[in-house]
């Protein structure tokens, strides 16, 4: 901004933001940190970040009738293969993915013809459909879980990947953005395509797909966080089935059962979900950012 | 007369639109649009009205019958303490969350914009609660705020003996006795919520702040400045703020929408206690209505939010079109 900023000035903005970030990483900091540490260090707060590492006696492993020279452990270790080994955190990891993954591909295999059919054809009552996506803009997927529930109890579909999928299927947000997107791509690319004697499908697929790759990567950040994050629908949906259960689900259970001796393993479960997407803003942030933003802006 | 005009324009150019109808253009146009309609009326728009039928009965799953009870669900949600607290623990939610993580987002946005150096470490370091689960950030800072182990009460009682204790009362009541349970405790219960809330958000809004104010003209500020506008807060208030008004109503009702759907730190921590004042009314719908089976409250719940997002979102329009900004 316009005005010289003093030395003292800029130092004062530096001390605010850096209290701010202090806070901000506060639970990161704890999270890592505990996923490290031994119970006692845990529950007397020493060790500094890392916890001294020395072995520790598992006392589960105790209770079990093995002797105590048999479970001796390594804090680190023992948090993180625990949290392995108490739930199937591999299969959550897997089901988180697969959910996932299959919600972007069904949204994108709907958005994109559609879109394109929105922005690019001209066929009777293409406005009563942009209307009817601008309507169903307003309604927020979360809010009506209620009576997708009782849809699903009726189909006979709770307690199954469809039940987790479904509902998501249709990304009316993502269909709005890939119009707009495809508004600006000239129409003289599509009709050379129809020249060369391409049909409506392939001009989809060969053509736009790879122009819309920029806004498709914002929308596969937008909801590949949202997605792999979200709670509430899982838990509404998935009762009893842990075959089922996605990262956040798995992480949950493992709290309730926690009686103060699992923090390690249960922060160490905590550590591992949350990685992946941290990582991969902190290589790709600025796409990130964009995304999020474009996304954002709607 | 015009209107006639315009109706024989209409009908001239319905004409060759109907004849298009079975084109190989307009064919495809049809096959394109086909799932996503079906999908949009059985996944968004059918729910609203089976929510809608719903909340003026008893029904719940599993019983074949059930009765229409016309607003008594309604009536009890207006009139029962219960859904009194659910309102009122929701609209503090959203009243405290909405306006401090927005401020705080302009405030980061403004600050970082204004670095000659490392912004865009702040940046990435205020953006990560939006990447992280929410449910498992929600756990740890349950557990940072744990009234005996948790890093919060610590760092807080290593303070006591020293200043803060003569200058804060409540640092010194902490001190004499305890420091708060937070989320046991049902005077601090629904802050601490709101708290995670917004630490969990604002980066986002920093964000959409900072796209913002990359958008606002340099020369306006060299204008303001030839009028006599140097003082930082004249520019504030005279360029900065007006051009941002556009993202802001934006970010008011993205927030806004949000924080009426506040889920995982309640269901995960507090399940809406203690004494009900952390019963936001997502974590009302799943309480009544998927776990107790009481499907006629749950949607008429269920309406009610729908009502307030749509005001909300007919709220940003109607103010976007009067043009925030003053242009």
């Amino acid at each position: 901004m316009i005005g010289q900023s003093s030395p003292f000035s800029e130092a004062l903005k530096h001390a605010v933001l850096i209290l701010g970030a202090l806070i901000v990483i506060l639970p990161f900091y704890v999270m890592v940190s505990y996923s490290l540490k031994s119970p006692r260090e845990i529950e007397t707060n020493t060790g500094g970040f890392f916890g001294a590492q020395e072995q520790m006696v598992d006392e589960y492993c105790v209770k079990l009738g093995n002797a105590r020279e048999d479970c001796l452990a390594t804090p680190v270790i023992h948090n993180y293969t625990q949290a392995f080994k108490k739930a199937p955190l591999l299969r959550y990891l897997l089901n988180g993915v697969i959910v996932t993954a299959s919600i972007f591909l069904i949204q994108v295999l709907v958005a994109l013809p559609c879109a394109y059919a929105l922005s690019k054809l001209k066929f009777w009552g293409r406005e009563i459909v942009f209307g009817m996506v601008l309507f169903c803009l307003l309604i927020p997927v979360h809010a009506i879980a209620l009576p997708l529930y009782i849809m699903l109890a009726k189909a006979g579909l709770t307690n199954s990947y469809a039940a987790l999928v479904v509902p998501w299927t249709i990304s009316v947000f993502g269909i709005f953005l890939m119009r707009q997107f495809f508004k600006t791509v000239p129409d003289d690319l599509i009709d050379a395509a129809r020249m060369d004697g391409m049909n409506e499908f392939s001009i989809v697929w060969k053509v736009m797909l790879p122009t819309a790759i920029p806004a498709l990567m914002a929308f596969a950040i937008f909801s590949v966080v949202a997605h792999w994050n979200d709670y509430f629908w899982p838990r509404v949906v998935i009762t009893g089935n842990r075959d089922l259960y996605t990262p956040p689900l798995g992480l949950r259970e493992f709290k309730g059962d926690g009686d103060g001796s699992y923090w390690g393993p249960m922060m160490a479960t905590a550590t591992i979900i949350v990685t992946p997407l941290i990582v991969a803003f902190l290589m790709a942030q600025k796409r990130f950012i964009e995304g999020i933003t474009l996304t954002g802006m709607k | 007369m015009a209107v006639d005009v315009a109706i024989a324009a209409g009908t001239e150019r319905q004409a060759p639109t109907r004849r298009k109808l079975f084109t190989a253009e307009s064919l495809a146009g049809y096959v394109f649009v086909a799932p996503a309609i079906v999908l949009m009326l059985v996944i968004l728009v059918a729910p609203v009205l089976i929510a809608a039928a719903l909340s003026f009965t008893d029904y719940s799953l599993g019983n074949p019958d059930f009765e229409w009870v016309g607003t008594e669900n309604y009536e009890k949600m207006f009139s029962r303490s219960t859904y009194k607290k659910m309102l009122t623990a929701s609209a503090i939610y959203v009243l405290v969350v909405v306006p401090v993580s927005i401020g705080l987002g302009l405030g980061a946005a403004l600050l970082i914009n204004s670095l000659k150096r490392f912004g865009d470490i702040y940046k990435t370091i205020y953006f990560l609660p939006v990447m992280a689960a929410l449910l498992a950030m929600a756990i740890v800072w349950e557990f940072s705020l744990h009234p005996t182990i948790g890093i919060v009460n610590k760092v807080l009682a290593s303070g006591c003996g020293g200043v803060l204790e003569e200058i804060s009362e409540w640092y010194a009541a902490g001190c004499a006795r305890n420091f708060p349970l937070w989320f046991g405790d049902r005077d601090y219960a629904i802050w601490t919520v709101c708290f995670i809330g917004i630490w969990q958000g604002f980066g986002f809004n920093m964000v959409l702040y900072l796209a913002g104010l990359t958008s606002v003209p340099r020369e306006l500020y060299h204008a303001a400045a030839m009028d006599g506008a140097d003082r930082a807060w004249d520019r504030f208030r005279l360029v900065t703020w007006p051009m941002l008004g556009p993202t802001t109503v934006f970010v008011v009702t993205i927030t806004t929408i949000r924080s009426f759907q506040v889920f995982d730190t309640v269901e995960a921590i507090t399940q809406g206690g203690p004494s009900k004042t952390t019963y936001v009314m997502m974590y009302a719908i799943y309480e009544k209505a998927i776990q107790h089976n009481l499907i006629g409250i749950g949607a008429a719940i269920t309406i009610v939010f729908l009502a307030f997002v749509l005001l909300l979102t007919f709220a940003q329009r109607w103010l976007v079109e009067r043009r925030v900004h003053y242009s």
